[in-house]
């Protein structure tokens, strides 16, 4: 919320208070010769005179009143209260696909990265989302889709399905009820298609390759790819062969490393070289709560990357001040009616 | 300053008496002031309001109708006057005139009627703070001062009306019997000061002159404030233009004014409410012929 002319508001209020002040230093100038009486004091004894004496009380408090409300309406209605949001136009012909690892050291990251970007969706005007997750297998759950309401609901049920420690669970140090464990199961069926395999990372990431579509349009794409690399299992391609399809697709990719889980530095190492040698960028943080502002930082690459200024775009809010302005107008002209 | 009050009077009273009224102060001056003296003059048959001591009780009984004795008064005679000075004569009298104004062409007739029998006029006023006192005294000089005394003595900053004090006062430094003349306002004397009226009445043959307030809600000029001069506080446009509150205000004040009616005429004390300025020579004229009729012959 800003005001965007604040000074005129200000200004106004300032007119209004002088207003008032000079009024109120001449209150007594204004007022003819007044005619003297005497022994009247049987007024107050009278009832009528005493409850017309108090609704006329009443009634100048709520001129008063009004008069203030209608001041102070109309001046923030001149001073123009609206909300900023700034938007970078040409992020519309954005697709990004998320790409997760779901394997079980993965799953605060997972779910960190879910939740940002299900609230990320409410900014998104023409960009498209697909979600994939892998393991041994990958599986899509939704394709690329500007369906906002589907992203956001199918990211909001994932991130609470995938929160879900399932080292812990196994080794019964942690426990969930049923549902849990069944939203648990269902989210990630479908990623474990090859037994005694864990985290085929490049078959994965070549997989999130191939959900682009469109590919005569002029459209910036990415993936988002969080992996900590710790490839358990046969790889049909390697990690690097799976870079290159991506990167020969014009597709830029943003890794996602939390950290070593069981491997050496090695794995960091690959991840990174590879990552690195076809222009992609590659974050690390081992804290989930640091997944909001790498996102962040991935935006801002990219609107760099795609040389747009972002804009700042202003909505007005009139209706609450123009409706106190008008209904204190009319307080104020049926008062002033009233008491005439 | 450039004429004296009692002129000012006089132009008044001349201005405002009618053939009728003139044959009544010329004429016949000296049978208004008939009842009290030395010189005994006639019988007459006892009227409502006549002394109980001054029946004759001898010819009553040789007439077998109640009879008193009338004198003629001394050649001078005491008339003395009691003036409300308070601040609330200085306010609005009910014909939108000052109501000190009222009164003090209400004196000056009881000065211009002295002068012309050359009596003797005293004068009692004031407040517990300052009280007002003039001797009985007959020349120009002293009627001029006495006007001027109440009219410097009745402003805004006046005490408030008291007027227990005031026949408290009267009584006290009155002490020959007099023709007495009260001039006070319209919510005044209070019915509970019955007793010391009736104590003066003893003494003195007292009149009453009371002066009506202008309307507090004064609802034709409501461009204009109204102050109560002892009670300043503010009426809004909105009680003093109400109808249900107007005919309140009518209703209380017609029945004050019974009361003091009332009272007065229990006590037998010839009393007027006057408008104000306008119509006080006319309705003092109005009151003593009354008295004349009340006092004479027929």
């Amino acid at each position: 919320m800003v005001m965007i002319f604040w000074w005129v508001t200000a200004l106004l209020l300032l007119m209004g208070l002088a207003v008032w002040a000079i009024t109120f230093w001449n209150r007594r100038a204004m007022r003819r010769s007044p005619v003297v009486v005497a022994n009247s004091s049987y007024l107050d004894r009278l009832p009528s005179f005493v409850r017309a004496q108090r609704t006329a009380r009443v009634l100048r408090a709520a001129q008063v009143g009004i008069a203030v409300i209608g001041v102070v309406a109309a001046a923030v209605l001149s001073g123009r209260i609206a909300t900023e949001r700034i938007e970078t136009p040409d992020f519309a012909t954005r697709d990004i696909v998320l790409c997760l690892d779901v394997s079980g050291s993965m799953y605060e990251y997972d779910t960190e990265i879910l939740e940002t970007f299900s609230e990320m969706v409410d900014g998104f005007e023409g960009e498209r989302v697909a979600l994939s997750i892998f393991n041994s297998t990958s599986r899509t759950v939704f394709p690329l889709t500007n369906d906002y309401e589907l992203i956001q609901r199918e990211l909001q049920e994932g991130a609470e399905a995938i929160d879900f420690d399932e080292f812990g669970y196994r080794l019964g140090s942690r426990s969930y009820d049923e549902d849990k464990v069944r939203r648990y199961v269902d989210f990630v069926d479908g990623t474990r298609g090859i037994p005694d395999e864990a985290s085929v990372v490049p078959d994965g990431l070549a997989s999130c390759g191939q959900l682009f579509d469109q590919a005569e349009q002029d459209r910036s794409r990415s993936i988002i790819f969080a992996t900590d690399n710790e490839v358990n299992g046969d790889p049909i391609f390697t990690l690097q062969e799976a870079v290159d399809g991506v990167t020969a697709r014009d597709i830029d990719l943003y890794t996602f490393f939390p950290g070593a889980y069981e491997c050496g530095p090695e794995c960091l190492e690959e991840l990174q070289t590879t990552t690195e040698d076809n222009d992609g960028e590659l974050y690390q943080s081992s804290d989930p709560d640091a997944i909001p502002s790498i996102i962040n930082d991935i935006q801002r690459t990219q609107a760099v990357a795609m040389g747009s200024t972002p804009t700042v775009v202003r909505t007005d809010h009139p209706t609450v001040g123009f409706v106190l302005t008008l209904l204190s107008l009319v307080g104020i002209l049926v008062l002033g009616w009233r008491s005439r | 300053m450039a004429t004296s009050l009692l002129t000012r009077v006089k132009a008044r009273v001349d201005l405002h008496t009618s053939n009728r009224a003139r044959g009544l102060i010329q004429g016949r001056g000296r049978s208004m002031f008939k009842g009290s003296g030395e010189d005994f003059d006639d019988l007459k048959y006892y009227q409502p309001g006549d002394k109980i001591s001054d029946i004759d009780w001898k010819a009553t009984a040789r007439s077998g109708e109640p009879l008193i004795r009338q004198f003629n008064e001394e050649r001078v005679r005491h008339l003395s006057i009691v003036a409300d000075t308070s601040s609330s004569m200085s306010a609005t009298a009910a014909d939108g005139t000052s109501k000190r104004e009222a009164m003090i062409l209400a004196a000056g007739m009881i000065c211009f009627l002295a002068q012309k029998n050359g009596d003797l006029v005293g004068l009692v006023g004031g407040d517990e703070q300052r009280p007002i006192q003039l001797p009985s005294r007959s020349s120009d000089g002293h009627l001029e001062l006495l006007l001027r005394s109440i009219q410097q003595a009745t402003t805004t900053a006046s005490g408030a009306s008291d007027s227990a004090w005031l026949l408290e006062r009267a009584f006290r430094v009155t002490s020959r019997s007099t023709l007495m003349t009260i001039i006070t306002d319209e919510a005044h004397p209070d019915v509970e000061d019955f007793s010391l009226l009736r104590r003066l009445t003893t003494r003195h043959d007292v009149m009453m002159v009371r002066i009506a307030d202008a309307d507090p809600l004064q609802r034709e000029s409501l461009d204009h404030d109204v102050v109560d001069v002892d009670n300043p506080r503010e009426v809004a446009s909105l009680a003093r233009s109400s109808k249900r509150v107007a005919r309140d205000v009518e209703a209380y004040r017609r029945a004050r004014r019974e009361g003091i009616s009332e009272m007065m005429d229990r006590l037998h004390i010839s009393h007027l409410l006057t408008q104000g300025e306008t119509t006080v020579v006319d309705d003092m004229i109005a009151m003593l012929r009354a008295r004349e009729y009340r006092h004479g012959p027929g």
